[in-house]
């Protein structure tokens, strides 16, 4: 610090510059506390570069509608706020989602924090900003990860006071596989991919046991390491078991070097569902995938086809989709509506707070908040936990293309969502 | 059992094919490349770039990017490890991991996040078999072990068979020596890292053309073509292909007795040939043991 100041500052002595930059520093700080103030800062944290930027490449054109159409600033009980969005990337580093958190409390002085897609952005992000006191609203991973995960334990009150969370969860998963899974006639064994991480694990422990009470047969062979490169093993135990419904939650790479093998060891033609998580989110990894990629069957937890509106920019799900790949010339994501949603309750929960630059009230306004976004209404007084609302998750499948696009991502089944029209038929992936 | 055996060997070509340019540029240059991985990434990108703008069969573009990966090779030689080299073994294998993370990133930035892979191009020879009663054979990952027994065995002859192979070798010995019967130890190192970075054209191929990638591939790669190159020892340019296969065997028979056990056997293997080499005391700088070789 001190270095950098010298050549500016050539004629004062270290203490002397050291003291004149403390009074600054509290000088620029004083205006965020300000009774006047009326900028709203509204941190967004999300993973845009580095393994998980594929969650994040819708964001520059989430932040940018929003940008737009919140320009003219909103009002909140008779005061109108400028709104600045301060966008940072993760690079998909957990603690560097935490310097940033830190970094946006700190420096910037945001009023309040939002965080999207996996646990290894949000966490951290979630923590920092519990321990400083700012709220937190984030979307996009189970959250039975995030509240478990960072600590709550179940039949306890929540630990959390600043940080929200809304989406799907294992209930979500097992729902939309149940009745997937039960949409074609199959011999109800399922051999399962889940490796040794945290969703692997989860999984294993909570959505295994309840797809067996549903009445299918999990075959196991065992956890394994991310990035491994061969899966005969596996393969192997899939077929001596002779499965007919394969559900994986390995990584990218890794289900797409299983998928491959299990194509060249004959497994794939006695499959007919082949139902992944963690990967076939996005069109890039099933178009990846060359021939094996279509009959894929996935699970959305937002579609173009949702019957919804953002109130922050207006647009209906489908307008969202269609600007997107207007503007860019890519295939619609998912995730554009997801942070959008995030952009419609956190501009809910200031607006209800009444007294947005008060962070407490911020928080307690989502703990009450029930409010329509693009995805859907997020309803933090029904919750599973408390803060933590439900979304939905519906099983869909990728199929040829019909229009624009080489393949097409279509709902199979609305269980989570019934306000969400079933397009698709699921058909067997052998067939 | 036999079919443990098989994969085992058939993953092993790949990781063969994956270390041949680590070990060769090791074995002659004494020279880490941790950038290799990224640069293997590269020329998968390269591939998926010419069959996906211009169309051209991908066997072709492979064969384009093998010599696209040589010239590459050539200016990485000069701009790279040839000052860095000079500052001792240390800053060349900081240099080599700057230039990694540079790689990375400016891949993300030119392509994108996006998982890509070759096989779309390849029609359905990324998962093609031949069945042989129980057992299935991948095509591709036979060719994938023939071609890394092709360039291994290819390395080997020219090494100890051509007069550029002496010339080579003499420069990694002694540069200077090699200076004053005539050779021109510059020109043989630019050759060396060319030939090095066309067989990392053709591991990026065997990359892209089995599994899918990303900009950020590099990393888990250079970890397996390491362990091949040193299991396989830097005695000879073919102990690559025993050090594959011996890596491959045994990760898919810890597989077998544990689906965790993967990567714990390759791992153990790795350090048990490391360990056996440091108490046998042949594990000697590059130089040392080149004078061993045949």
């Amino acid at each position: 610090m001190n270095s950098t100041g010298k050549p500016e500052f050539s004629g004062l002595d270290r203490r002397g510059f050291l003291a004149g930059a403390a009074t600054l520093a509290a000088v620029t700080a004083l205006p965020l506390r300000a009774q006047g103030d009326t900028t709203l800062r509204i941190g967004f944290i999300s993973p845009r570069s580095g393994p998980l930027a594929a969650f994040g490449q819708g964001d520059d054109f989430v932040i940018a509608q929003v940008r737009a159409a919140v320009a003219g600033g909103i009002e909140i009980a008779g005061t109108t706020y400028t709104v600045e969005i301060i966008d940072r990337d993760t690079q998909s580093d957990p603690s560097r989602a935490a310097q940033l958190a830190n970094d946006l409390i700190n420096n910037e002085g945001v009023d309040l924090m939002l965080a999207s897609s996996t646990p290894e952005t949000i966490n951290p992000v979630a923590d920092s900003c519990e321990a400083a006191g700012v709220p937190c609203l984030s979307t996009v991973m189970p959250w039975e990860a995030w509240y478990f995960g960072r600590g709550a334990k179940p039949d306890e009150p929540s630990p959390f006071k600043w940080s929200y969370h809304f989406g799907f969860g294992v209930g979500e998963f097992a729902k939309a596989y149940i009745t997937q899974w039960n949409l074609i006639e199959t011999n109800r064994k399922v051999g399962v991919l889940y490796p040794n991480d945290a969703d692997g694990n989860a999984v294993r422990a909570m959505l295994a046991p309840q797809l067996a009470d549903a009445g299918f047969e999990i075959v196991d062979p065992g956890a394994f390491e991310n990035l491994t490169v061969d899966y005969s093993a596996q393969i192997r135990a899939f077929k001596e078991a002779g499965v007919e419904i394969i559900n994986s939650f390995a990584l990218p790479p890794d289900f797409a070097a299983f998928w491959r093998q299990a194509a060249q060891q004959g497994l794939l033609k006695d499959i007919k569902i082949g139902q992944v998580a963690k990967t076939g989110l996005f069109p890039s990894d099933i178009e990846a995938m060359g021939s094996l990629g279509p009959g894929l069957s996935s699970a959305a937890y937002w579609h173009r086809d949702m019957p919804y509106s953002s109130p922050v920019t207006g647009q209906s799900a489908e307008a969202l989709a269609a600007g997107y790949e207007a503007e860019t010339g890519t295939q619609w994501v998912q995730s554009l509506g997801a942070s959008t949603a995030l952009f419609d309750v956190g501009i809910a929960a200031l607006t209800a707070s009444a007294a947005p630059k008060d962070k407490a009230a911020v928080a307690a306004a989502i703990a009450g908040l029930r409010t329509d976004t693009i995805g859907g209404v997020v309803d933090f007084t029904a919750g599973p936990v408390p803060n933590v609302a439900h979304g939905p998750l519906v099983g869909t499948q990728w199929v040829e293309g019909t229009g624009a696009w080489p393949i097409d991502y279509v709902v199979t089944e609305n269980t989570t969502d019934p306000n969400l029209p079933v397009v698709g038929t699921l058909h067997a992936y052998n067939e | 059992m036999i079919d443990v055996v098989v994969q085992g060997v058939l993953l092993g070509g790949y990781y063969a094919i994956l270390a041949a340019g680590l070990a060769f540029l090791y074995s002659v240059m004494g020279l880490f490349n941790l950038a290799h991985g990224s640069f293997a990434v590269l020329a998968a990108y390269f591939v998926v770039m010419l069959c996906d703008a211009l169309g051209l069969d991908p066997f072709l573009a492979i064969a384009l990017v093998v010599l696209a990966l040589g010239v590459i090779g050539v200016v990485v030689e000069r701009l790279v490890f040839e000052p860095s080299t000079r500052g001792g073994p240390l800053l060349s294998v900081l240099a080599t991991f700057g230039l990694s993370v540079v790689l990375d990133n400016a891949m993300f930035q030119v392509f994108g996040a996006n998982t890509r892979s070759l096989a779309p191009y390849i029609g359905d020879l990324s998962w093609a078999s031949w069945e042989l009663g129980d057992l299935y054979v991948g095509k591709l990952a036979v060719i994938t072990l023939v071609a890394a027994v092709a360039v291994l065995g290819g390395l080997h002859l020219f090494l100890t068979h051509t007069g550029l192979g002496r010339a080579i070798r003499a420069t990694a010995q002694d540069a200077d020596t090699a200076g004053l019967v005539g050779i021109d130890p510059r020109r043989a190192r630019t050759i060396a890292a060319a030939i090095a970075f066309m067989t990392i054209g053709l591991a990026g191929a065997a990359l892209g053309m089995r599994a899918t990638f990303t900009p950020y591939s590099g990393t888990p790669q250079l970890l397996f073509a390491f362990q091949a190159a040193v299991i396989g020892g830097s005695n000879s340019i073919w102990g690559t292909l025993i050090g594959g296969i011996v890596l491959g065997l045994s990760q898919t028979i810890g597989a077998e007795i544990s689906t965790q056990g993967f990567f714990i056997a390759g791992n153990l293997v790795f350090f048990a040939v490391l360990f056996a080499r440091l108490y046998g005391g042949s594990l000697r700088l590059p130089a040392l043991i080149l004078k061993r070789k045949v």
